[in-house]
């Protein structure tokens, strides 16, 4: 699904975030990045919806090397690509329904589609009763779900979340991790930066190590170090 | 994925909305900026349809008598072609006089139909070698009261000073309108840029979740398209204006006999007011498409 081969990233010339990275990811896996503030993980993320392109090595996802996308083309990888914010990103004027119907709308869903998805999405994050509150009515865990949502309701084979937990208390961040594991179990692979070391030892999930941009240890069903 | 109408107008008008005071000035900008754009044209159009007959350098018209005999015309035809002070002539006949008084009076259609070219005088327009006022004078002067010349009409001062002044009055138009078209193409932009700056976080929204750069671009670009056909609309009110006070009040019958052929025809009205549509679109064009590709990162 998704396949790095000795990709390398440099910001400004000298500062290298993500070094000589290889590696392969299989439909369906959940995988969880990890390593300290500036390791790389977030780079990684971005890279892999096209935000970033890297100086060095080709990036597979889903079969195509997206290196050699268009720009015209990228807008469509991306609906196969669902991205979970740390800070949520919910848009402040718009309800739960709102937001989450905004990423179909963008994509020029039609609306009988957006009335039928929306719904069922925010039934499956468990939010059916506060379809119609603002955002500053939700608690964060509650904003997350409404991110969550909003990433998923296109229904696309992969999800990347850079520290979806980093802003939520411990109970409320088991909530989201359980979300996440259930949309994982539908097929979609999941892959996730975090810091969160008791949810990665909790979960026992693929866990690939960044350190100064480069992979220090992948391991099947790992620990947070 | 094709644009839904609903979206594209919904998002428009909401950036309309949060920028009404700043729109509000574009639009007033604009509107003024056509309006002399578009006064411009039709002060240009009604100078020179008073002028029409004195242009070409023409100094004096001999205008004959709708009766002269063929000896009268070629008596007066001789002296004009075999004067070594005149550089050029026109035989205008009575057909061509009528075609000119249709275009004169092409808004008064029941005066076209009571004329017909018999009654309308030929006439010769003449272009002296020197066009020296005293010297015009003398030679136009040589045809007055000579069997068959109804009437002898010089260019005279006056009509050289209002093309001077006309001519002074449409550069301040045009000057002026090309300064606020400027302020207002700025206007546009800004406007655009302000609103994408406070729809940062939608837009990065719509990009992660694969929005197309179009679907992005198009409600903007569209904010600044309203704001120019809605100046241009103001605008056009604005000419109706001018033309039905200014203009047709300076060539009312009772006026000035020089100002009388100073009119703006129908035709005349409208491509003036198509023009200044398309420049609007253009200005708003121009505003869009530097806000949206210097700063909309899509």
């Amino acid at each position: 699904m998704i396949k790095l081969n000795n990709v390398t990233k440099v910001y400004k010339s000298t500062l290298v975030a993500v070094r000589d990275v290889t590696v392969d990811i299989a439909k369906g896996e959940f995988v969880f990045l990890v390593g300290p503030s500036g390791s790389g993980k977030s780079t990684f993320i971005r890279l892999l919806n096209r935000e970033e392109r890297p100086e060095h090595g080709t990036i597979y996802v889903a079969g195509k090397d997206i290196g050699t996308l268009g720009t015209w083309r990228v807008p469509f990888l991306r609906r196969n690509i669902g991205f979970i914010f740390q800070d949520f990103k919910l848009l402040p004027k718009k309800t739960v329904a709102e937001n989450v119907a905004f990423a179909l709308e963008v994509i020029g869903k039609p609306r009988q589609v957006v009335r039928k998805q929306v719904p069922a999405i925010i039934e499956l994050v468990g939010l059916t009763e506060k379809i119609d509150n603002f955002p500053h009515e939700l608690s964060g865990g509650e904003q997350q779900r409404v991110s969550v949502a909003r990433a998923f309701v296109n229904r696309p084979p992969i999800l990347l979340a850079d520290e979806p937990t980093g802003n939520l208390d411990p109970q409320t961040s088991v909530g989201i991790m359980k979300l996440l594991d259930r949309i994982n179990r539908t097929g979609t692979t999941v892959v996730m930066a975090t810091h969160d070391r008791s949810i990665v030892d909790t979960m026992r999930r693929r866990v690939i190590e960044l350190d100064r941009g480069q992979i220090v240890r992948d391991q099947a069903r790992g620990v947070y170090e | 994925m094709a644009l839904s109408p609903t979206y594209v107008l919904r998002e428009t008008g909401q950036n309309l909305w949060r920028n009404v005071l700043s729109s509000a000035a574009a639009i007033i900008t604009i509107g003024v900026s056509l309006w002399l754009f578009g006064g411009f044209f039709l002060f240009n159009y009604a100078v020179d349809n008073a002028t029409a007959r004195w242009e070409g350098g023409i100094e004096f018209v001999v205008w004959m008598q709708p009766d002269a005999t063929a000896a009268q015309d070629q008596n007066i035809r001789d002296s004009i072609s075999t004067s070594p002070a005149v550089k050029d002539w026109t035989y205008v006949d009575q057909n061509q006089t009528y075609e000119e008084f249709q275009e004169i009076f092409a808004d008064t259609p029941e005066l076209i139909e009571v004329v017909t070219p018999e009654v309308l005088p030929p006439s010769y327009r003449v272009v002296p070698t020197n066009p020296d006022a005293d010297v015009v004078a003398e030679l136009s002067n040589q045809f007055i009261g000579r069997p068959g010349v109804e009437e002898v009409v010089s260019a005279d001062q006056t009509i050289r000073d209002i093309q001077r002044l006309a001519d002074k009055v449409t550069r301040v138009f045009l000057v002026g309108s090309v300064i606020l078209l400027t302020a207002a193409t700025l206007l546009i932009l800004t406007n655009i840029v302000s609103a994408i700056r406070s729809r940062g976080a939608e837009i990065e929204i719509m990009k992660v979740v694969g929005a197309t750069n179009w679907f992005i671009r198009v409600p903007f670009m569209l904010e600044g398209l309203v704001q120019a056909v809605l100046g241009a609309m103001g605008a056009w009110v604005g000419l109706r204006i001018l033309d039905d006070t200014v203009i047709e009040g300076l060539s009312e019958p009772d006026s000035l006999q020089l100002m009388q052929g100073f009119r703006v025809d129908q035709g005349e009205f409208y491509s003036t007011s198509l023009l200044v549509l398309v420049i609007a679109i253009v200005v708003s064009g121009i505003g869009s498409a530097v806000a949206v590709t210097r700063y909309l990162d899509v």
